[in-house]
């Protein structure tokens, strides 16, 4: 009885002031109603995709969100039954880590020089890359860099899209690394040269560390290009075995055997979650680099 | 000034080791060891095929022919505008960017406004994470997935049209990608998606300029929210407005990966623009006529750069 009675105040005193609540949060309210909207409209995509890589195959061509059997093989199948998928994947790893190292010591390099060692011409330089941004050069130039790589041989060659994948980004590298190295006082760059410190000693231990942020930001944003370039990848090379995996599975059909929809898209879910998971832990890093160098740029 | 005393020094440091003349040259020549990188990419793989591709234009080049190119003028030209799918592909280009360019701009600035007054410090850190997911997905696997979300076998999208909202059958469901009339909406939409969330954090980045208190004393004196956003949002976003703009505009015209994807060489579908008819023509009909492709392709790219600047004249932020 004396529970019935605590139960029905305890809800009572629930109850009572929701409607005064929910007339002043109103506005909150629907603000997040909104944003959660959106939220879900960004992440449905890819919460389909896992749940996709998880289902049997029985279940692949049903149209229902959840299966009626869960079934985790398809990840180990992969790699076992899809001869290239590990080399394609290698690919994909090689040539990303090729192109994310090679533009960031340019960038780097570059960067540092233009707002720190004041040559002359600089301004030349940075108005080349601006105009570029805003250049269709990657459409129009293809006809040319194929013509490049013919020459240097390296049609069909992995390694040779290292060259023209670290353009793709090198423009807004360079102005992203200028605009963070310019937040660096000039004075501490003197300081270090008064002391002794030559020019590479004082970018490397003195002024990269104050640079973080924006190595960060350099870092995601070639990764993600170069993991994800389609347009050269599939123009430069013609054998699956030379390709990268997204180029690879841009072609795919879904189907049966090998090729089944949940094998399809286990492929899909390990080769798109590095990305996700590198950003996620570097998010703080990146979000103060991208106000850095990108906004204030 | 300063950068006198500073050589002065390093000269009179290093005097005993080199001669002072050749450090002096050293110094001066740091910086361009420094930028050596950087431009020897930008040259060879950006600035090079620029030119290179000009010249190739008024050539009559075929990349497979043995023959050599001879030098033939505007023909390229006069032939490419004489040919209405010219036209037809550059209007193709500007359709799927009067699709496009609304909604990457107008959706995230109102979730940018929505997400800026959250004042929880962890839900705003969930809500930014959520936001820039997609923008770290590289470009091929947003289209992958997207073929797979408009896939009229498995994807969910005709799903949630024909089995919950009923508003289709199996047989006239709609067919989105492939060259039909909807494929240009439905990369519409999918670039939409891509953009949604690396948008709204600039807008965000914006709006994180304005002080706390301007519009609250503008609200206390009786503004509308209306005219908050009108005389201080609007004003403080403009010039990220600009830029977004003229570069998502620069995106859209000269989109060519997801329409090799999800389009293909039908010279009828929608998705031909004058960058699927540069590549046809350069890399897959007859001898590879890429003297006519550069054509096509700079006859595409100048005619952006001209719209481009109207662009910024009229997006400039103003006083």
């Amino acid at each position: 009885m004396t529970m019935v009675l605590a139960s029905t105040e305890r809800s009572a005193a629930r109850v009572t002031p929701e409607p005064g609540w929910f007339r002043e949060n109103r506005h909150a309210i629907i603000r997040h109603a909104i944003i959660n909207f959106f939220m879900i409209v960004i992440l449905a995509p890819l919460a389909w995709v896992l749940m996709m890589s998880i289902k049997s195959r029985s279940d692949a061509m049903r149209p229902d969100f959840w299966p009626r059997r869960f079934d985790f093989g398809h990840y180990a199948y992969v790699f076992d039954k899809i001869d290239t998928f590990p080399i394609n994947l290698l690919n994909s790893i090689y040539v990303t880590t090729g192109t994310v190292i090679i533009t960031t010591v340019c960038a780097v390099l570059a960067g540092y020089a233009l707002v720190h060692m004041k040559p002359k011409g600089g301004g030349l330089i940075v108005a080349a890359l601006l105009i570029s941004l805003y250049f269709p050069t990657r459409v129009v130039s293809i006809i040319s860099i194929y013509e490049i790589q013919d020459f240097l041989n390296l049609i069909n060659s992995t390694s040779g899209l290292i060259l023209p994948y670290v353009t793709l980004n090198l423009a807004i590298s360079v102005l992203i690394m200028r605009s963070v190295f310019q937040l660096v006082p000039h004075e501490v760059v003197e300081a270090a040269e008064v002391d002794g410190a030559g020019p590479f000693r004082t970018l490397w231990e003195i002024v990269l560390p104050m640079a973080r942020n924006g190595l960060v930001v350099i870092f995601i944003v070639n990764f993600v290009t170069a993991w994800g370039e389609f347009l050269l990848c599939s123009t430069l090379t013609n054998d699956q075995i030379a390709r990268t995996m997204p180029v690879v599975l841009a072609g795919a059909q879904g189907g049966l055997g090998q090729w089944s929809w949940p094998a399809l898209a286990a492929v899909y879910v390990l080769v798109v979650t590095p990305g996700i998971v590198a950003f996620t832990f570097a998010q703080k890093l990146f979000f103060k680099g991208l106000m850095e160098g990108v906004v204030k740029g | 000034m300063a950068e006198t005393t500073l050589s002065d020094q390093m000269t009179a440091r290093h005097a005993e080791s080199f001669g002072a003349r050749l450090t002096a040259l050293r110094h001066g020549m740091t910086p361009w060891w420094f930028l050596l990188p950087a431009i020897l990419f930008f040259a060879g793989y950006q600035a090079y095929p620029i030119f290179r591709v000009l010249w190739i234009s008024f050539t009559d080049y075929q990349y497979l022919s043995s023959e050599p190119a001879k030098f033939v003028g505007l023909a390229n030209y006069i032939t490419a505008f004489n040919d209405p799918l010219m036209w037809a592909s550059l209007w193709r280009a500007a359709l799927f960017t009067i699709m496009f360019l609304p909604g990457t701009i107008i959706l995230p600035l109102l979730l940018a406004i929505l997400v800026d007054r959250v004042s929880n410090q962890r839900v705003a850190t969930v809500y930014r994470v959520v936001l820039l997911i997609p923008a770290v997905i590289p470009s091929t696997l947003v289209f992958v997935l997207w073929k797979w979300m408009y896939n009229y076998q498995v994807g969910p999208i005709n799903h949630l049209l024909v089995d919950i909202f009923g508003l289709f059958t199996l047989q006239n469901a709609p067919q989105w990608l492939g060259g039909t009339p909807l494929t240009l909406p439905a990369i519409a939409i999918m670039e939409v998606w891509w953009g949604l969330g690396y948008h709204t954090i600039f807008f965000l980045a914006g709006l994180a300029a304005i002080p706390r208190d301007l519009p609250e004393a503008a609200r206390i004196d009786g503004a509308s929210e209306w005219s908050i956003f009108w005389h201080i949002t609007r004003p403080a976003l403009a010039p990220i407005m600009m830029i977004l703009v003229v570069l998502r505009f620069g995106t859209a015209m000269a989109v060519i990966d997801e329409y090799l994807i999800f389009g293909g060489f039908n010279r009828d579908s929608p998705t031909y623009t004058w960058t699927i008819f540069m590549y046809d023509q350069a890399f897959k009909l007859g001898l590879w006529r890429q003297g006519f492709a550069a054509a096509i392709g700079m006859i595409g790219a100048v005619g952006m750069m001209i719209v481009m600047i109207f662009l910024i004249r009229i997006f400039r932020p103003r006083g």
